[in-house]
């Protein structure tokens, strides 16, 4: 029993420039397909009877008040090695990080 | 034969070292000789061919810090020297999974993107083993950002072998971790579980592999898949060796919201104490796998391996004539919704936890000129990430975008409530079970050929079907070996608990390791220890 | 024909909260000033492997906020969501921010307009979210730093229900002062500490559709809010006037140029994908705790405003200035409470002396050494004559320098008034003796030179001379 493909080549480009990709022709198809392929299950269990009282789950275990760490105290600790995280960056310049610029578009 | 330093349980090696015994230096080397016996060339992000030694080595370690590891080990004899507690873990060789930043050493999560990211800081649990004198011998591969059960996705090639036969996969993502521990590279690793990435591979290559209950162990420093079910793990030769471990990483960390305030009891206390009483569940939705085809849609319900099969219900034998009670019948209804409702639940979280990943702060960033911004993060993204991250982001991006997605994700949350529930019922004290651990096969089939199942992302998936329930849930699970297919080949069987028993799991993960002491299948090694002197 | 239109104007302000460290990692909060990419760690730079943890301040000052607009609902139990999209100066490439599940939900704003009307501004929703860095646009590059990233801020939301661009500019003159009231936030616009996005839309007057509006963003000043906003209200006019369609662009105010610019931003289009976020637990208030925070809500600057008029019988104006910032308004009770009354003597030295001190010294009313209880035996002096208001006047700057009481000065210093008659005599003489020619015109008609002449012997005396007195003597001696 066949059904139509969810995701078609439109929706699936769409999906490539949401994500900020970029992909050569044969990973598009195979992704494309993996992904049709997976809706399969995916779309099994979204047609499960789940019933409406029934919540979400965002963590397996519950955490009951004695089991949730305290917020943290409003405390200053500086970071030891902040010119170490700066050094990780591809293009830095007068200590600030460096990236080409978006354009405007300006206004009659 | 005198057992090889590097062979010995973590336990026994940490006793020697704070006894005076042995010296950290000399496992250490012990671990070295090891590794340069069996690990073959590294593996490295460079255009990959294939050499001859691909399928005959384990190929684990993407890094190797040993210079860091002999100021390890120097320090902990120094501290032994004079009199000073050198910790628990005291000289015990440990391997970390590279999804785990580890300060001033490459931390690649096994990709291109951060294939140059050397980390400015620890992750917790690393720093809590190393300050209990853990010596870090390196990073050792997984599937790219841990997607995947094979290994097979790290951009650094070649992929893990498994020590029982390199010709196959060592399971994943943790398979580094798994393979190194099983070849004698390394006494303990640390890796991660998200939807069975370290009971899996422990299965595969015959150790021990412990996920712990989710918030038991912090977060903090392990870079993220899907961060409501990712749980720091470890992969042992024991189970005493997994509670010495569990031991000391678990517990609250005020840099992990999510770490649970619970106590944490003494894991070794009673983990000779044996299982007579205790109530064992075997349920019939783990002995089959029932999924749709990927081609026809059609619902497929298929039995585990027999010999695997087999395997479980001679532990549950052996425990029964130990003393503990086995309930049959078991039902955990939901258990095939697990995979699904995981495609869902951890796309949508991973697509947002690999966003960061733009070039703009840190790792690749796309080397030529762009017109505009959009252009740098494209092409970065493009080259940096491989397949598996693609089709993860993909997925993520359709199932939660507004435009598209059609209540998948809210569902998969409810499906979720549902498969707790299961384990809910099963540990009930007043339910119809009342069981302290659900004993099941880890994994459907023993170890896979490299690229037998690689680019088939639903078959590969399902291979998580046993164990992706307890991520859900975010209950423990400890696999344990037990015994091996009509092929030599490894086979685990599984223990689940209740929130944070990790002690009771352990301690009847540890009656039947004793009790199977003695079988046959226990003096066999891995082939690529095969003529190594022991 | 021409349509008479209604403004329709909506703000969504997001209000950088005072905490000491950042919302979400321990880095200081405010790190105004210093170098780029200093004031950073691993968590707020997005660094892979982090995670957040939420700082209990933020949380408190947000319940205290929200309690203040008299919030429907505070929620026990609310959540933090991700909302992702690509941004240079978003490290994780998300904001942890909330969504449908906000900190508190309603509220109202009552804002005084002129002639006594109040303009009741609707809070829709007030929420927790993540500062992001800033970025500096040169040289066709953009210049990322990640200082700020992870300041705590609150984004209070309203409903279209303001009607112009001064009740704009006036409620967020009136939300600074709640800010700093309630001790959450300075609120100063320049810094950053209060910004604003406005949303924009014209509807025939008297109907109550709602035309799609455009969002004007990126505007850094009271000032430029209330111009960009009259600036958009002109166009939105002049394109319906000309048969044009409005579309809901997003616009950025340029403020050397003083226009309107269409942005193209990618944020416009994104979708932001919203779910809960799974590296955090919900924020859980316990209902106790909640009865506590507004149990601790000060009375607050309107209702204070309106007491002062009642109680103490103040002018509307004066009650104003002195409910304007809270410690100053706490001190005009105590000083009045100290003297026993006479609040409207009180308001004046406050008004004039007092505020002009605290601004020569940028103080707050209650950073000042001279306390309520000086400033009430100062007026007391004066109104015994004790001193003379000149002296008490002078004596305000002088306890504040010394920190001493201001009886100890009067009598160090020997400042009280002379009165004696002999004395005053003697420098009446003196005065009119060195001053022939204004004794001449004096005595030709110009009678106003005899404040000339009081202020000549309240010189000579240091101020101390009883004028009163001062100005009988120089009647006599100037009418002989």
């Amino acid at each position: 029993m066949e059904s139509p493909e969810e995701i078609t080549p439109e929706i699936f480009v769409h999906l490539v420039h949401l994500a900020e990709l970029e992909l050569d022709p044969e990973e598009s198809e195979y992704l494309r397909r993996q992904l049709n392929g997976q809706l399969r299950a995916i779309r099994e269990m979204a047609a499960i009877e789940v019933n409406p009282s029934t919540p979400i789950t965002s963590h397996g275990v519950p955490y009951p008040p004695e089991a949730r760490p305290s917020l943290r105290e409003d405390i200053v600790i500086s970071c030891d090695n902040a010119d170490d995280i700066l050094g990780q960056a591809p293009e830095t310049d007068a200590r600030y990080i460096v990236v080409p610029d978006i354009p405007h578009t300006d206004l009659g | 034969m005198t057992t090889a330093l590097c062979d010995l349980p973590a336990r026994e090696l940490a006793r020697r070292v704070r006894k005076g015994e042995a010296r950290a230096g000399a496992i250490l080397e012990s671990a070295l000789a090891r590794i340069g016996a069996v690990e073959g060339r590294a593996p490295s992000s460079e255009a990959y061919l294939s050499q001859s030694d691909d399928r005959t080595k384990v190929h684990a370690f993407i890094t190797r810090t040993v210079d860091r590891a002999r100021r390890q080990a120097d320090g902990i004899d120094s501290r032994v020297r004079k009199g000073e507690d050198p910790g628990p873990l005291a000289g015990v060789p440990l391997a970390v999974k590279d999804i785990f930043c580890v300060r001033d050493t490459l931390s690649t999560a096994g990709s291109r993107i951060l294939a140059n990211f050397r980390s400015p800081y620890s992750a917790t649990a690393v720093e809590r083993l190393e300050a209990a004198g853990a010596v870090t011998i390196g990073k050792v591969n997984l599937d790219e950002f841990a997607f995947g059960s094979s290994s097979e996705s790290s951009a650094f090639l070649p992929p893990p072998g498994n020590p029982w036969d390199p010709t196959r996969v060592p399971g994943g993502s943790s398979g580094g971790s798994a393979a190194a521990v099983a070849a004698g590279e390394a006494a303990l690793s640390l890796g991660t579980d998200t939807a069975g990435s370290v009971r899996q591979p422990a299965a595969f290559c015959g150790v021990v592999g412990l996920k712990p209950t989710y918030g038991r162990v912090s977060r903090y420093g392990l870079i993220a898949f899907a961060s409501s079910l990712d749980c720091p793990s470890i992969a042992a030769r024991t189970v005493g060796d997994a509670a010495l471990a569990l031991q000391v990483i678990a517990g609250p960390d005020r840099h992990d919201a999510t770490a649970a305030a619970v106590p944490v009891p003494d894991y070794s206390e009673q983990l000779e104490a044996g299982v007579a009483g205790l109530r064992i569940g075997l349920s019939p939705d783990y002995f089959r796998l029932r999924y749709p085809d990927p081609a026809t849609g059609e619902l497929r319900d298929q039995s585990i391996e027999p010999d695997i099969e087999a395997a479980v219900r001679r532990a549950a034998e052996t425990l029964a004539a130990a003393g503990a009670e086995i309930i049959e019948g078991v039902a955990m209804p939901n258990t095939r919704f697990g995979i699904p409702a995981y495609f869902v639940i951890s796309r949508v979280e991973a697509a947002s936890n690999l966003h960061r990943y733009d070039g703009i702060k840190y790792g690749y960033r796309h080397p030529g000129t762009v017109a505009e911004l959009s252009e740098l993060y494209q092409r970065t993204r493009g080259r940096g990430f491989g397949v598996q991250p693609k089709l993860r982001i993909l997925m993520g991006m359709y199932v939660s975008a507004e435009q598209y997605e059609k209540g998948y994700y809210r569902q998969a949350l409810r499906v979720r409530t549902l498969i707790r529930r299961d384990f809910e019922a099963a540990f009930d004290p007043r339910g119809a079970y009342r069981l302290d651990a659900l004993l099941t096969p880890t994994t459907p089939t023993t170890a896979f050929e490299i690229g037998a199942l690689y680019g088939d992302s639903v078959l590969m998936q399902y291979a998580d079907l046993l164990t992706v329930p307890a991520n859900h849930a975010g209950v423990p699970g400890l696999s344990i070996p037990g015994g091996l297919d009509h092929r030599g080949l490894p086979m685990g069987v599984q223990f689940l608990g209740t929130d944070f028993a990790e002690g009771a799991l352990l301690r009847i993960g540890r009656a039947l390791e004793a009790l199977t002491a003695d079988e046959p299948w226990r003096a066999t090694r891995p082939r690529v220890l095969e003529g190594l002197a022991a | 024909m021409m349509v008479d239109y209604e403004s329709v104007i909506g703000l969504e302000t997001h209000i950088q909260l005072n905490t000491l460290s950042k919302i979400f990692c321990p880095c200081k909060a405010d790190s105004w000033g210093e170098p780029p990419n200093s004031n950073i760690c691993p968590v707020c730079t997005g660094l892979p492997g982090v995670l957040p943890v939420l700082n209990r301040a933020a949380v408190e000052k947000a319940a205290r906020l929200a309690a203040a607009v008299g919030a429907e609902a505070i929620h026990e139990e609310s959540y933090f969501a991700r909302k992702n999209y690509f941004y240079p100066d978003l490290p994780k490439g998300y904001q942890i921010s909330q969504y449908d599940e906000p900190l508190a939900t309603g509220g109202t704003f009552d804002l005084p307009l002129p002639e006594g009307a109040v303009r009741r501004v609707r809070i829709r929703k007030l929420h927790l979210e993540e500062d992001a860095g800033k970025t500096v646009q040169q040289a066709g590059r953009r210049w990322i730093d990640f200082n700020r990233c992870g300041v705590p801020l609150v984004e209070m939301v309203t409903g279209p229900d303001l009607r112009s661009a001064d009740e704009a500019a006036s409620y967020l003159i009136r939300l600074r002062q709640l800010l700093r009231w309630l001790g959450i936030s300075e609120g100063d616009m320049e810094k950053g500490q209060l910004r604003c996005d406005a949303n924009v839309s014209l509807r025939p007057a008297g109907t109550d559709i709602l035309n799609p509006k455009t969002e004007i963003k990126n505007v850094n000043s009271i000032e430029n809010v209330r111009q960009a906003i009259q600036a958009e209200i002109a166009r939105q006019r002049r394109q319906m006037e000309s048969g044009g369609t409005i579309e809901a662009w997003t616009l950025d105010w340029d403020e050397e140029t003083g226009t309107l610019r269409k942005m193209r931003s990618k944020e416009t289009e994104a979708d932001y994908r919203y779910f809960r976020e799974p590296d955090l637990l919900s924020i859980y208030l316990a209902p106790e705790w909640r009865d506590q925070v507004l149990a601790d809500l000060p009375e607050l600057p309107l209702a204070r405003r309106q007491r002062f008029v009642e109680a103490y019988g103040l002018p509307a104006y004066d009650a104003e200035i002195l409910t304007e910032e809270r410690s100053l308004s706490d001190y005009f009770e105590q000083a009045t409470g100290a003297l026993g009354g006479e609040p409207k003597a009180v308001s004046n030295w406050m008004m004039n002396d007092v505020l002009r001190l605290l601004r020569e010294r940028g103080l707050y009313a209650g950073q000042l050494r001279l306390t309520p209880a000086d400033l009430a035996s100062i007026i007391r002096m004066v109104d015994k004559g004790i001193i003379t208001t000149n002296t008490g006047k002078d004596l305000l700057a002088k306890v504040e320098d010394s920190g001493r009481r201001p009886e100890e000065i009067v009598s160090e210093e020997g400042l009280g008034q002379v009165s004696d008659e002999e004395a005053l005599r003697a420098l009446a003489e003196m005065v009119l003796t060195e001053n022939p020619d204004q004794v001449g015109a004096y005595r030709a008609g110009k009678a106003t030179l005899i404040g000339w002449f009081v202020g000549q012997v309240m010189r000579r005396s240091e101020g101390k001379a009883d004028p009163q007195k001062t100005r009988e003597i120089l009647d006599q001696l100037l009418s002989t």
